[in-house]
């Protein structure tokens, strides 16, 4: 029973980001785009940079580039340009994490603004330059915003989740 | 400073070029990958492109079955509170229903009018080809607003077709595969729609703004203002080919026009609510020229002729009658001045008859007097002729005028 318990925990523990990450770009229900016109927040950067900050190897790189040709397709945007983003984005987890002897949550924070801000600078400019999109920036820089600010809440509760499936809440 | 270096270097080392506990590629060689995918993608290779299809179309339906589960609380949850909604809505459905059983008449005619008005001006399109969609994922991009559909070049589906909810305008296909295409709808940012706002008749260019609303461009606030407070529609206007006219896409609010700096349209259809689209294909109507149709043809032809002619006469008659009345104006003006000379010569000749008798009295009266002179004092009575005539009788008159009495044989 206990090695049960243990075996379901640590399968959670393990594919419950991948889960959410595919679900959450295959889902019909986007947060980069709800309902309310002043609210929106990229949900998949924030998954992938905690956990490639907390964990060796975050959630599996090639899970995560396949991850990106989804969402370029779902999306309708060339094939590459989020897969490239979200290998950057772990890319930039890494070396902090190199770099980083003892962890502190605001200059993880701080660090993830600064690397969604340079993802931003990337896609918009091959997206209006390769691909003449027009894009609007204040919706842009409404999801920036909220993807910084929530970044804190939700490595919160991801901490939670992972203490409880990883048993050391026992 | 040797050491940060060195530090530096080892990890951005670690972090590119390290393979995790379960990593298979290192995440550098995953990035020139992606880098290879994105330079690829804009060549227009057909191998690529086959490639391409083949991701999209398991990605689609991937995509598809995930949501299923969530699409089936959807529609729970819209049922359930459609039901609380229902007697309500009745009451709307019932009055409305009467206004447009009444409009419905005259609509039609004008209906066939601007068809035949459509056909003179070779505007006329029919469907050349129509299908029903399903729309499969309706996932709202932030860079792309699109809804993908369940056909694609199997049934028929090409690049520029136009897509439809009942009668209403929801975008354009602008990407086939096998059996699924992808579809810009008209509120994404990057189309572009010709438009015409009725019953302004003003043209212009409309784009996505919001999931409800597009945005008018190159037109100012100011000549939208209506002065009946009319609702303003906008429908396509046909213009450079890429929909066909008439189509229609959502209002202007006019209250909102001084208000608001950008001139919203707001949206007859609520995109996010697709279910099932229709695809339409439009062609210019073609009149096969048989056997039947050549007679037909020359028959009309020599209608028109004729009917050409009778113009040709009728422009004459109506010139000649112009000219015509023209003339008799002119003759009226002289007649009524003719008559007035008329009326002013004869007051003239009566005047001088009437100076001639004067004249005729007095030459008279001064014979009379001449010869009353010379021979008054044979006819005048005396006390020694008392035959004669008194003076200023009319037979003393007579006897002057005859130079003495009268002698009786």
């Amino acid at each position: 029973m206990i090695n049960t318990n243990k075996k379901i925990k640590s399968i959670l523990y393990n594919y419950t980001p991948l889960f959410l990450l595919y679900t959450s770009i295959l889902n019909d229900i986007d947060f980069n785009n709800l309902e309310f016109k002043y609210f929106s927040f990229n949900f998949v950067y924030i998954l992938i940079f905690y956990y490639s900050l907390k964990r060796d190897g975050g959630i599996g790189y090639v899970f995560i580039f396949i991850a990106g040709l989804f969402n370029d397709v779902v999306n309708g945007i060339p094939m590459g340009i989020s897969s490239l983003c979200y290998l950057l984005l772990c890319a930039s987890a890494a070396y902090l994490r190199n770099i980083t002897l003892r962890p502190s949550l605001i200059k993880d924070w701080i660090f993830f603004l600064l690397t969604i801000l340079v993802l931003n600078l990337i896609t918009f400019t091959y997206l209006i330059l390769f691909f003449s999109y027009e894009i609007n920036y204040f919706d842009q820089t409404i999801n920036t915003t909220f993807t910084f600010l929530l970044y804190l809440i939700f490595s919160y509760l991801f901490k939670i989740y992972d203490n409880f499936t990883s048993g050391k809440f026992n | 400073m040797e050491t940060s270096r060195d530090d530096f270097v080892i990890a951005i080392r670690s972090a590119f070029l390290r393979k995790g506990n379960k990593q298979r590629f290192s995440l550098l060689s995953l990035i020139l990958f992606s880098i290879i995918f994105l330079v690829l993608g804009n060549y227009n290779f057909k191998v690529i492109n086959l490639n391409k299809t083949v991701i999209k179309e398991i990605i689609y339906f991937s995509s598809f079955i995930v949501t299923l589960p969530e699409n089936t609380i959807k529609k729970s949850f819209n049922k359930i509170s459609n039901h609380f909604i229902y007697y309500d809505d009745y009451q709307i459905v019932k009055s409305k229903l009467q206004e447009l059983k009444n409009k419905d008449l005259s609509k039609k005619i004008i209906m066939y009018e601007n068809i035949e008005l459509k056909k003179l001006i070779d505007d006329y399109f029919i469907e050349d080809s129509q299908a029903y969609a399903k729309v499969l994922i309706d996932k709202e991009s932030k860079f792309l607003r699109s809804i993908v559909i369940n056909k694609g070049s199997k049934n028929g589906v090409k690049v520029g077709m136009t897509i439809y909810d009942d009668i209403y305008l929801v975008g354009q296909v602008v990407e086939v595969n096998f059996i699924t295409s992808r579809v810009l709808l008209i509120s994404d940012i990057n189309s572009k729609v010709p438009i015409t706002i009725q019953p302004l008749n003003i043209q212009g260019i409309m784009s996505g703004f919001d999931k409800q609303k597009g945005q008018l461009q190159y037109i100012k606030n100011e000549r939208l203002i209506n002065k009946d407070n009319e609702e303003l529609t906008v429908v396509t206007s046909g213009s450079g080919g890429v929909f066909k006219s008439g189509i229609p896409i959502g209002k202007i609010n006019s209250l909102d026009i001084l208000e608001n700096n950008k001139i919203v349209v707001n949206f007859y259809k609520n995109f996010s609510q697709l279910k099932y689209v229709k695809i339409l294909s439009h062609t210019k109507e073609k009149i096969q020229l048989d056997q039947n149709n050549k007679d037909t043809f020359k028959e009309g032809k020599e209608k028109i002729s004729q009917i050409n002619n009778q113009v040709e006469d009728i422009r004459l008659l109506q010139q000649q009658k112009i000219i015509n009345n023209k003339v008799r104006i002119e003759i009226e003006k002289e007649n009524t001045k003719l008559k007035e000379d008329l009326v002013n010569i004869k007051k003239k000749l009566a005047e001088k008859n009437k100076k001639i008798r004067d004249n005729k009295i007095e030459s008279k009266n001064l014979e009379f007097l001449t010869l009353n002179l010379l021979h008054g004092h044979k006819c005048r009575k005396t006390m020694f002729r008392s035959k004669l005539y008194k003076i200023g009788t009319d037979e003393y008159r007579a006897c002057v005028l005859s130079k003495g009495p009268i002698k009786s044989n």
